[in-house]
């Protein structure tokens, strides 16, 4: 009998560490053949021409004209404006002009490498600069900007600006960041019982279908998709995926054979989505004792060409701008601005990230003008529950931050460190607070998805039916666990497989942070209604999300309850700066997390661990540059990410405060753990080196330029 | 398809290499990175190449009469980081490059033979004066590695010839430093690198040399700037160390992050030198 | 046509030369569970043991394999040191998407092969070739540890 406490094994890890989980890769198909793209090389101009050398029998060159007639060429995401194929035009480097398809993969590069696209290049706009500058024309109808929004509350902000003692101006930035899943994107596309199927590394397959059934005129019930093994996503496989499946389609409707496009490094690096870079502008007024009275603040997003996701990832950061503090008034701007750069779209924490580390890095220095403690300063302006969101809306569960807070200064010994290490005596400590909104954003989880899952009893035996993936982060496990520990039976006991979704129903996507705390309860209901039925052979449960009592939302003025409740963090960093060479050395790792309440201890460590260190990857290392349109960055030797060797073994802790409405109190932990690590880094070097420092990432010579 | 050669001694290797030109391909660390191809395709090459990790003539570490170690072009960086003939800084160097597999792979002869700006080894090797040693089926020639290496990706290796071997020769210090910053701390590209080396006597440098890695298209070495600092007493090292660095600066040239590297080098220079003038325990200064 | 022994057995293979182990080892002979990551000998994920060594798969040109010792995950999962090493990654909670795994497996073995008792340090260092993107790493260091502790004799 497996309980909620119990340490146990992940349910794939030995699979995994046998090498005998088969990912997209491993697949092999008869009769099956192989797809290349072909991309654009430009990023701004008219398509002239495409000249194809002579095809091979048995090879196929597909685009936009094989979408059948009065078919949009469009892949649906939670916009519709990403094409699948380049039509007339190209809007970034890497746009699929088309797809080729036959049996050799050297002849397939050999063929794309054949064909010449003739283009009238246009002036690209690359950076959020660029596009408030309108560099090229404005590239949407009238302007650059895709989608804006203004959060407020308390006061009007100008006139408390007006009052201020002191205003504090500037401007934070952020660069792109590249998921580097190990497992490269990849799908295979097949007919199986006269229906399209779709083999798919991928963190929704219900996404898959919606996307594509469209570019040959089908609904999405009748294209099937199966989710094979993932090897990593973090955001990465969220809509991107819809990339590959949507020409794969195109060309099986043409060629009637399976056919399979495995990116390589290269093709996953400079041809996929990325984090948003983000600019953050504050004005923040303080009364003549220092205390925040308010703050004007815009954020810019850099969409790249479409906006696809993008609103909604803005929206998300604007809505976590004022970080864990209440500030009486404030006004936040919103820009997703269009550029001639690949689409940006999820990445873990999906825009939180971005405003987080912005004013984190604007409270220190707040703090450090006014002399005190960046900490101290920090805590005076925590929120607590009750206190209003930026959103109008209010903190609904109970805040531990000041709990969580003590647990970390304790074990890093933060206070005599932060007395200690003078400034600029190459030690330093840095601290920083962060939260992140469960789930979907305002009433998405009723109004979007309303999410189902089914629980099937057969004899002694129990399957688990829903969408949700594994994608590494331990979802096959956890919801086994709940439902075991529900039914009081052994892990054994239950099956939950790789959604099919021809099999399962829509849970809605894995993403979000919603997976444990919505589709975690989901289940938790499901095993509950079926304890009182074990003595039947055959049942069916299947429950329905329905949205708890109490968080207000209006999506037309984005005005009430953001989100149905928030994960908490702290994390702690301590460095050694090299006065020689400025190498930044971690010698200390310390957080402390309000998740609810673990479902599996194990697996938080492994995601607080892993979510922390892509945090610092993103604040140190990671540099993904773009010089017009183009990724200088090419592979996994010139776009670094942590080794081994990078950072030290981690202290990390959680403090238990049960959140009603999730399973065995658990709420959303995924993407929370990568909100903080990077400000808390930062501050660290800052004060190691007595510099500012208003952008990551800071490798060592961008360190140079601000010594 | 492009012609590829499999010697199984260094006459047939030679000889292949005369009559068609063919490069030697040993680790693949490099050539099978540039010419890769993607996922499930066989590398391209624009060129007849031999692999010739079979060639066991190529293979070993020795030391010579004189005191010099002679490092056959076939030896992989862990084999030279866990050889204790092999002096410190390429040692050092060679327990730096890239990662446990990649160590196990490369080769000495590749990495010089590469000559890429980044590339570890020839940094304190063309430091420690080593040379080259070239076999054709003519015979052999042995250059200072610092001339054989011409520019970025540029070698004075003939048509017909083979890189044989690299010998260092002994030479003394009382002092070296090594630093390479990388990318990040393992399995990193370097960024730049440095190596410096100072023999005091009677509490005078009688010999004083540096050299930089990844800061210009091959790795530079003042002989003008070295010589302002050998001679000089330990006292006035302070006095003389502007012009040194100044000279040192002029050798450097403009290229990537010139800032950074510029600075850092000249402060890891001032740290050596200053360090070396208190007159420390003899050794690796850090 | 190369002649060389992988897992255990003598095998033969005939096509160019320039071909890439990996590409041979997933696709001629099915032993997928030895990945491709990067292509470029910079993640781990095709690591492999040539003659008892670590080495990246996805740079050996197969013509310079005759008379080799190659050992995959494959041939590694079911000997005894295989087996306490996997259930030691099992135990620890060191896989989570799993794709680098089997090449941390292949580097923790070469590791313990020369050093059955190493430090956290040595653990760090062994593995610094292979990247992994999930975990960072303190998990996977501490199944090593664990396959090193339990595996006492075994190396």
């Amino acid at each position: 009998m497996t309980r909620i406490d119990d340490k146990i094994r992940r349910v794939d890890a030995l699979e995994k560490a046998r090498g005998e989980a088969k990912y997209l890769a491993d697949l092999s198909f008869d009769d099956m053949l192989y797809a290349r793209f072909v991309r654009s090389t430009v990023a701004r101009g008219r398509i002239v021409s495409v000249e194809l050398p002579d095809l091979p029998e048995g090879y196929w060159y597909i685009s936009a004209k094989d979408i059948p007639e009065g078919c949009a060429n469009s892949l649906v995401m939670i916009a519709g404006d990403w094409r699948c194929f380049a039509d007339g035009d190209v809007r970034y480097v890497g746009e699929t002009i088309g797809v080729l398809v036959g049996r050799s993969r050297a002849v397939l590069k050999a063929l794309e490498e054949a064909i010449t696209v003739t283009y009238e290049e246009g002036e690209p706009a690359v950076s959020i600069d660029d596009a408030l500058a309108l560099k090229g024309g404005p590239i949407l109808e009238k302007d650059d900007i895709h989608c804006s929004l203004v959060s407020e509350k308390g006061e009007d902000v100008e006139e408390v600006l007006a009052r201020a003692e002191t205003i504090v101006e500037e401007t934070v930035e952020t660069g792109f960041q590249e998921h580097v899943h190990l497992e490269t994107n990849s799908a295979l596309c097949c007919i199986e019982d006269g229906r399209y199927t779709f083999y798919i590394s991928c963190q929704c397959p219900f996404y898959v279908r919606k996307s594509v059934a469209g570019l040959l005129g089908l609904k999405p019930q009748d294209i099937r998709v199966k989710q094979t093994t993932t090897g990593g996503a973090f955001g990465g496989k969220e809509h991107f995926p819809d990339v590959l499946a949507g020409p794969l389609l195109v060309a099986e409707s043409v060629v009637r054979k399976p056919i399979k496009l495995v990116f390589d490094r290269e093709e996953d690096m400079l041809y996929s989505v990325k984090r948003h870079p983000s600019k953050v502008t504050f004005r923040t007024g303080l009364d003549k004792d220092g205390r925040i009275m308010g703050s004007d603040i815009n954020v810019y997003y850099n969409c790249g060409a479409y906006l696809s996701s993008s609103y909604v990832v803005l929206q998300r950061g604007v809505f976590h701008a004022n970080g864990v503090y209440n500030f009486p008034s404030t006004r936040i701007h919103g820009y997703g601005m269009a550029t001639n750069t690949f689409p940006s779209d999820a990445f873990r924490g999906f825009g939180a990230p971005q405003t987080l580390f912005a004013i984190e890095t604007h409270m220190d220095h707040i703090a450090h003008r006014l002399g005190v403690d960046p900490v101290e300063y920090k805590r005076s302006c925590f929120l607590c529950q009750g206190d209003e969101t930026v959103t109008q809306g209010h903190i609904v569960e109970k805040v531990v931050l000041e709990e969580m807070l003590e647990q970390v200064a304790a074990k890093s010994d933060y206070w005599r460190k932060s007395k200690e290490y003078g400034r600029g005596s190459g030690k330093g400590i840095g601290m920083s607070f962060y939260n992140h909104g469960g789930a979907f954003t305002g009433n998405g989880e009723q109004a979007i998805i309303k999410a189902h899952l089914k629980l099937v009893k057969d004899g002694g035996h129990f399957t688990i039916l829903c969408g949700q993936t594994e994608m590494g982060q331990g979802f096959r496990t956890i919801l086994r666990k709940i439902v075991a520990s529900v039914l009081e039976v052994d892990l054994d006991d239950i099956t939950y497989d790789n959604p099919d979704t021809d099999l399962v129903p829509d849970s809605g996507p894995t993403a979000a942070s919603r997976s444990t705390m919505i589709v975690g309860r989901l289940a938790e209901e499901a095993a509950t209604k079926m304890k009182e039925r074990l003595g039947e052979d055959h049942v069916e449960i299947e429950t329905e999300y329905s949205h708890p009592e109490g968080h207000p939302w209006d999506q037309s003025t984005f005005k009430g309850d953001a989100y149905l409740g928030y994960g908490w963090g702290c994390a702690c960093v301590e460095v050694e700066v090299d006065p020689i060479t400025n190498e930044v050395k971690v010698v200390g790792i310390w957080s402390s997390h309000d998740i609810g309440r673990a479902i599996d201890e194990l697996i938080v460590h492994g995601q607080v661990n892993g979510g922390i260190i892509q945090s610092l990857g993103y604040a140190s290392m990671e540099k993904m540059e773009n010089r017009g349109g183009h990724f200088r960055q090419t592979s996994m030797s010139d776009y670094v990410i942590p080794t081994s060797m990078d950072f030290p073994r981690q202290e990390w802790g959680l403090v238990d405060n049960p959140y009603e409405w999730g399973p065995y109190g658990a709420k959303g932990m995924g993407e929370l753990v990568f909100n903080g690590a990077d400000a808390a880094y930062i501050d660290a070097v800052e004060r190691a080196m007595d510099v500012t420092i208003n952008k990551i990432p800071m490798p060592v010579e961008d360190l140079e330029a601000v010594r | 398809m492009v012609e590829c050669y499999t010697p199984k001694s260094l006459d047939e290797a030679l000889a292949i290499r005369r009559r068609t030109g063919a490069r030697p391909l040993a680790g693949g660390t490099d050539l099978m990175v540039q010419y890769k191809q993607g996922v499930g395709i066989t590398p391209v090459f624009p060129f007849p190449v031999m692999i010739i990790s079979g060639i066991d003539e190529l293979k070993g570490i020795e030391t010579c009469e004189d005191g010099s170690v002679l490092i056959k072009a076939l030896t992989t960086p862990s084999q030279i980081a866990s050889c204790e003939a092999v002096p410190y800084l390429v040692r050092a160097a060679a327990g730096r490059m890239g990662a446990v597999a990649l160590r196990n792979s490369a080769t000495i002869g590749g990495n010089i033979g590469n000559a890429s700006p980044k590339g570890d080894l020839p940094q304190p090797l063309i430091l420690l004066d080593a040379t080259v040693i070239l076999r054709s089926q003519d015979g052999e020639r042995e250059l200072l590695l610092d001339d054989f290496i011409l520019g970025s990706k540029k070698t004075d290796l003939h048509d017909d010839e083979i890189i044989y071997a690299v010998r260092i020769p002994k030479v003394e210090y009382s002092y070296i430093y090594y630093r390479k910053i990388g990318t990040r701390r393992a399995n990193a590209i370097s960024k730049l690198s440095l190596s410096a080396l100072a023999l005091v006597q009677d509490g005078r440098i009688i010999d004083f040399r540096a050299s930089s890695g990844a800061a210009g298209p091959k790795v530079i070495r003042s002989h003008e700037a070295e010589a302002l600092v050998v001679g000089q007493r330990l006292e006035d090292i302070q006095a003389i160390l502007p012009g040194f660095l100044a000279a040192w600066d002029a050798a450097i040239s403009p290229h990537a992050m010139p800032q950074y590297r510029r600075n850092t080098t000249r402060r890891m220079l001032e740290h050596f030198l200053t360090t070396v003038a208190t007159a420390p325990q003899e050794g690796v200064i850090e | 046509m190369i002649g060389f022994t992988l897992n255990g057995r003598p095998v033969k293979w005939e096509g160019n030369p320039l071909t890439r182990l990996v590409d041979v080892l997933r696709e001629d002979f099915g032993l997928t569970g030895t990945k491709e990551g990067c292509g470029e000998g910079e993640c781990g994920a095709c690591s492999v043991l040539r003659g008892g060594k670590l080495v990246t798969s996805c740079l050996i040109p197969m013509g310079s394999l005759e008379g080799d010792d190659i050992v995959t995950i494959e041939g590694l999962r079911d000997t005894d040191q295989g087996r306490c090493l996997v259930d030691a990654f099992a135990e620890a909670g060191a896989v989570q998407c799993g794709f680098c795994i089997p090449g941390m497996v292949m580097a923790a073995q070469a590791l313990l092969l020369t050093n059955s008792k190493p430090t956290e340090e040595d653990v760090r260092l062994a593995i610094s070739g292979n990247i992994c993107r999930c975990t960072g790493y303190d998990l996977i260091v501490d199944a090593i540890l664990l396959a090193s502790r339990k595996g006492e004799g075994l190396w």
